[in-house]
């Protein structure tokens, strides 16, 4: 019998097999109409996702509010550019990642982690900040320009290759990419260890009643927020050609907060629809008025105040309903 | 030997120190209200910054229409009042019973500072003004050329603290905000209008803000983002001197930008950000409660 978590995480896949249907369609009307602009914001929409996720992972599992997430997803882009500007090879790049993440997050969740609540999400903001400020002044890093001129790589599967500079090709590569970050992720929360996340997040101090350490978890969890940052900023350059400081501000940890809170806390799958919703809803507003960010921002006050669960609070217990068996709010 | 040393103080040590103090009580200014709600509420307001910027734009409105700056003072300290008290009231209270409150408080305020930015740049433009200094001339200081504006900062800047730390330590409505802060419960039951207090307190918190932003405009200008930068280092002030603790801002900020305005005398300026946010990293690393007690605690 399976119980409250393993059936609202199967509404949640559910939901975002929807999401990889319509994405599919978006896919196929795109290039049937030759189309560049869209699809290339539908990519960025999916990697912006990708870092929501990781800060759903730490709010919505651990119960850790990071500020600094852009730290990670930013070293994934600058890291990814410099290596494909020396050698323009996909798995290269997502390699450097991958260790550099590992170790960075590491040592970011060791300084982090030493404290909670309120003073974890302080202490992210600063090592963000303090890295950002280090590249915005860094003439190497290409300071506050960033790095330009990253050259379009074909992704080598073996068999057969995509090209970045394809809308529809690096569109439905970045997709299922992204869907593999938020399978994976789905996969460690429900073991055992996600378990231990999710118990920690209810009373840290029970935790350790029940013989578990409360240290490891959380820097693990940590770590794989960053992994998933990381390897979603390192899809940023293929995209776009270039990185700037921007990647690294607060703005963008800021958004990714929104993004995921918008979309719905705790069901990972809120940070894909969230990223998507803010992206249509950007362009959308930002057609009509430059002021995009007060229809955001009210969106985001909105869904803090009566929404606390987020987009995914109203549609994934009705999916839960619609798959059969009762539902614990 | 000795009258080099007291040459280099002179001619660069005390310059450098002076503009550093000027920014010091500006930035005390900010954190002091920051300091104040989180110490009562247990609020990150991260809106701080913007309420900040919204005196300036309230001062900079009223402005155009021929009121004179020692007025502005006062009438933005007064409209800044109720509208704290209605975004407490109206808004933070909605989140505030939650179980994570930290959290929720801390993303409504954002949301808030992100709605009010782009507000200002929907009204006022982009582009930044500059009101004109309400004090000309400018006076030597052991050789140091300062602007009389500026050094009337340092002491305005001084009374307002010196009042605040007056009222909060002092007076019975002072003991009613440290006996809330320190058992909200328990004051309550005693009589003290708790869910008053928490909102005078915010009210007082972001009127202040609102008041640092009018006496900082002739110097930094007035923009709709200008709270931004600003509202980085009243946060690292707040964290180094003990979320809640008025002492601790005022020491705080006088050492984080003393250290700051030093630094850069003999590193590039550019690295003052790093090296100020590296303390702010450490101390949370270290002591995360700060130099001094919360307010209401000892």
């Amino acid at each position: 019998m399976a119980d409250a978590l393993t059936r609202s995480m199967r509404a949640s896949h559910v939901l975002a097999a929807v999401l990889v249907v319509a994405a599919l369609i978006f896919a196929a009307v795109g290039a049937a109409i030759d189309d560049t602009f869209y699809l290339r914001l539908g990519t960025e929409a999916l990697i912006f996702a990708g870092l929501a996720l990781s800060v759903d992972i730490l709010l919505g599992y651990t119960g850790l509010l990071s500020l600094g997430q852009a730290l990670y997803f930013g070293l994934g882009a600058y890291l990814s550019a410099l290596v494909l500007m020396v050698t323009p090879s996909f798995w290269a790049a997502m390699g450097a990642t991958l260790i550099a993440a590992i170790v960075v997050g590491a040592i970011g969740g060791f300084i982090a982690n030493r404290v909670r609540g309120v003073y974890f999400a302080l202490i992210t903001f600063g090592m963000a900040q303090i890295v950002a400020k280090i590249v915005y002044n860094t003439r190497a890093l290409g300071a506050s320009d960033g790095l330009i001129g990253v050259p379009v790589i074909n992704v080598n599967f073996g068999i057969a290759s995509i090209s970045s500079a394809s809308p529809v090709g690096f569109f439905l590569f970045t997709l299922a990419f992204i869907v593999v970050l938020y399978a994976l992720a789905a996969y460690l929360l429900d073991t055992p260890f996600g378990r231990l996340l999710i118990a920690l997040k209810a009373n840290e101090r029970r935790v350790p009643f029940l013989g578990y350490s409360t240290v490891t978890p959380r820097l693990t969890a940590y770590v794989i927020a960053a992994v998933i940052a990381a390897l979603s900023g390192a899809l940023y350059p293929m995209l776009r050609g270039f990185v700037s400081p921007e990647l690294l501000f607060f703005s963008t940890s800021g958004n990714a907060v929104i993004t995921a809170v918008t979309g719905g806390v705790g069901t990972l799958v809120g940070a894909l629809y969230g990223g998507i919703l803010l992206t249509v809803l950007k362009s959308v507003v930002g057609s009509y008025t430059e002021h995009h960010l007060i229809v955001i921002g009210l969106l985001f006050m909105g869904a803090v105040i009566f929404l606390p669960r987020g987009l995914m609070g109203i549609v994934r217990p009705a999916v839960e309903r619609w798959l059969g068996g009762k539902v614990v709010p | 030997m000795m009258t080099a040393a007291l040459e280099y103080f002179q001619f660069v040590l005390a310059p450098q120190m002076l503009i550093g103090l000027v920014l010091g009580v500006a930035v005390i200014l900010v954190a002091l209200g920051l300091t104040i709600i989180f110490g009562l509420l247990d609020v990150i307001n991260m809106s701080h910054g913007e309420f900040y910027a919204l005196g300036a734009f309230i001062a900079l409105a009223l402005a155009s229409i021929g009121l004179p700056f020692w007025l502005l003072l006062l009438l933005v300290l007064l409209m800044m009042l109720p509208v704290g008290y209605i975004v407490e009231r109206g808004l933070i209270q909605r989140v505030f019973h939650s179980g994570e409150r930290h959290v929720t408080t801390l993303l409504l305020t954002f949301g808030l500072g992100l709605v009010m930015e782009d507000a200002f740049r929907l009204a006022f433009g982009p582009n930044p003004h500059k009101p004109a200094t309400p004090i000309a001339g400018a006076i030597d200081v052991f050789g140091v050329f300062l602007p009389l504006y500026r050094l009337f900062l340092i002491a305005g800047g001084a009374v307002i603290v010196a009042l605040v730390a007056l009222v909060v330590y002092r007076t019975r409505l002072g003991a009613m905000v440290r006996a809330a802060a320190f058992d909200r419960h328990m004051a309550a039951s005693l009589g003290v209008p708790v869910q008053h207090v928490y909102a005078g307190a915010f009210a007082f918190g972001v009127a202040l803000a609102g008041l640092a932003g009018v006496l900082l405009a002739p110097i930094y200008s007035v923009f709709p983002t200008m709270g931004r930068d600003f509202i980085l280092m009243a946060f690292t002030v707040v964290i180094v001197g003990g979320m809640g603790s008025i002492a601790g801002v005022i020491v705080a900020g006088l050492l984080l930008t003393q250290v700051q305005a030093i630094s850069s005398l003999y590193i590039s300026p550019v690295w003052s950000d790093p090296i100020v946010f590296g303390i702010m990293v450490i101390m949370l690393m270290v002591r995360p409660q700060g130099l001094f007690g919360r307010l209401g605690h000892g």
